[in-house]
């Protein structure tokens, strides 16, 4: 009886051709715009989540000043840290602004202090030099290729940091922006120095960007970062505060959460758009079988059967525009994200997550939709007299 | 002496239209026994189409009753006079009134998808309905792709197909020309010595001759029996 019912409501569709179509593309939109920036989202989040473990890694604490502001620079002593039991190893980022003088230029340049321990914590800050050699010991500087051309510097060349001399050893050429881990710095504008040399030429208080902590195995989180309060309080550090990976994730990803629900509730009114469209198609469809619902009576349906045909053919419709706009959007995600990943060259491309929820959810909603907006429309050709629509024209 | 198979007792119908009361029946009192052949004759607008609509469980009286194998019917939900309609009674129209989109099998079938007759069987008996009118080699046509004569016995064929007591035929051969219609009323008339209940409505003298009695109205009374 529902399988005929059904059946009956699909010819209806199909009788109507190019009606359907449009009051399905309707749908399609809205489940397309939906789904696309609902994918996108989660691919983005999945995305920041691979981000930031490779940067910094789950069993790490990043410390720096207060809303992770890293122009800001904060007092600590990265000795007295890496002793805190459970941590496995720390480094601190830190730069200065010193007078450089080189055979073909001088100026106020960013110089990075170089500690090995950097080496085993960040990609970015594996110096990958492009020319020479890495930092071997005291008297030797790495220029970024941008700075190499200010000075007029090239291998072998003296250059001159606040009056001390160095040779150059090799050039950086940055292979991707090292925003994070440089302190928003690029490699190529940089020197980079051993950093005990750089304690030397700044003596007094160890001020530095950020310092990255990383834990032992199995460590508890909580105590380290109680000790590395305590070691902040000690130094009179005030301005500090700690993020750990979780944190961090978290933070970017509730953003990503937040702007993602607005624009996919933006969306959501293309498909209540759409929904309206259904509606109007329906009431259409049952003026213009009225008659044919007058039939129905007359050979014995029930009110409810011409009902449920109509409330099928609409959520049919919503099922359709939602299956077609579910594929539709997520192909446009998936060109959108390549298109923004070979713009930007953005790094870790992400591509758009069509997960089982969203599927389900897409198919189901628009099918309810459709259904919702055939409610009114079924219930008032369920309720027609049989005589009245018999005598329709 | 057992009830009629329908019995109108002081049946009113009043339509409104606005403000404005029209009376279509005023105070009818009719009993269609089984194997009666009724001819409703009347011009239009005496109440023929609605007398006919109460008999066939169409509509309600404004007041008065309706009674069905003796048993008062008048106030049955919906729901049971539906299913009453879908098994009793069998409805030919003027307008032929077929599905347009549905094949000439799959609108016999249609009473019987509401009485929840399995797929097969179903299909079986709308094509033996289809087979006994002559259609045989038309079950897979639409109605656009039939004679008026032919779409009139699909139509024929989806009021049967349920072996209902009671056959109801508004006009039947209203759209037809007259050597179609007069096939038409055969069958009727041949249905009716198989021993059918059939009521028909017709403004055509000829028509109602087939009928064992006709009755004529005016003005939403019987006037005459005859």
């Amino acid at each position: 009886m529902l399988l005929n019912l059904f059946r009956l409501s699909l010819r209806n569709i199909r009788h109507r051709g190019l009606r359907s179509w449009l009051t399905v593309i309707g749908i399609l939109i809205g489940t397309a715009a939906v789904v696309a920036l609902i994918s996108i989202g989660q691919g983005l989040q999945r995305s920041v989540a691979q981000q930031v473990e490779r940067i910094v890694g789950y069993n790490t604490i990043l410390v720096s000043s207060r809303g992770l502001n890293l122009g800001q620079r904060i007092r600590l002593d990265i000795e007295a840290i890496r002793a805190i039991p459970g941590v496995q190893n720390a480094i601190a980022v830190r730069t200065e602004t010193a007078y450089v003088e080189g055979p073909g230029g001088k100026g106020f340049l960013a110089v990075l202090g170089y500690d090995r321990a950097m080496e085993e914590f960040v990609a970015e800050m594996n110096l990958t030099v492009s020319e020479g050699r890495a930092l071997g010991g005291k008297g030797e500087v790495l220029l970024g290729s941008r700075t190499a051309r200010a000075l007029g510097a090239q291998l072998g060349d003296e250059v001159t940091i606040e009056g001390r001399r160095f040779t150059v050893v090799g050039t950086l050429e940055a292979k991707r922006a090292g925003g994070f881990a440089t302190g928003g710095l690029t490699l190529t504008d940089l020197l980079v120095i051993p950093l005990g040399e750089l304690r030397e030429l700044f003596p007094g208080p160890e001020l530095v960007q950020y310092a990255v902590v990383r834990l032992v195995d199995r460590a508890d989180m909580a105590e380290v970062r109680d000790q590395i309060r305590n070691h902040l309080r000690a130094v009179g550090e005030r301005n500090a505060s700690l993020t750990d990976f979780e944190d961090l994730t978290r933070n970017i990803q509730s953003v990503i959460s937040g702007v993602q629900a607005f624009l996919a509730g933006i969306a959501g009114i293309a498909l209540l758009v759409g929904g309206v469209g259904v509606m109007n198609t329906m009431y259409t469809a049952v003026l213009e079988r009225t008659r044919e619902i007058g039939i129905l009576k007359a050979v014995g349906a029930k009110d409810v059967h011409v009902l449920l045909l109509f409330l099928f053919e609409s959520g049919l419709m919503g099922l359709a525009g939602g299956a077609l706009g579910m594929v539709i959007g997520f192909s446009v995600a998936w060109v959108a994200t390549a298109i923004v990943s070979r713009v930007f060259q953005a790094q870790g491309a992400f591509s758009p997550v069509l997960s089982m929820g969203l599927v389900l959810g897409a198919l189901f909603f628009s099918f309810i939709v459709g259904a919702i907006a055939g409610l009114l429309p079924a219930y008032r050709a369920s309720r027609l007299p049989p005589v009245e629509a018999l005598r329709y024209e | 002496m057992t009830a009629p198979l329908v019995e109108l007792q002081g049946v009113t119908k009043i339509y409104r239209l606005g403000e404005v009361e029209v009376p279509a029946l005023r105070g009818v009192d009719l009993r269609v026994e089984l194997q009666d052949f009724l001819a409703l004759m009347g011009p239009s607008g005496s109440g023929k189409s609605t007398l006919l609509h109460i008999l066939g469980l169409l509509d309600r009286p404004t007041s008065g009753q309706v009674l069905w194998e003796g048993q008062d019917i008048t106030h049955l939900n919906g729901w049971r006079l539906a299913e009453l309609r879908g098994s009793r009674i069998g409805f030919v129209f003027q307008m032929f009134n077929l599905v347009s989109n549905l094949t000439a099998v799959e609108n016999v079938e249609l009473p019987l998808v509401f009485l929840g007759v399995p797929p097969r069987e179903r299909r079986k008996r709308a094509e033996e309905a289809l087979v006994r009118l002559g259609l045989g080699d038309r079950l897979r046509h639409r109605p656009n792709q039939l004679s008026g004569g032919q779409q009139q016995r699909v139509a024929l064929a989806r009021a049967l197909v349920t072996d209902p007591a009671l056959l109801i035929a508004d006009e039947p051969t209203g759209n037809l020309d007259t050597t179609t219609g007069r096939e038409i009323l055969t069958l009727f008339s041949e249905l009716n010595h198989q021993g059918r209940t059939v009521v028909l409505a017709t403004h055509d003298p000829e028509a109602a001759e087939v009928a064992k009695v006709r009755m004529r109205l005016r003005d939403g009374l019987i006037v005459e029996v005859f």
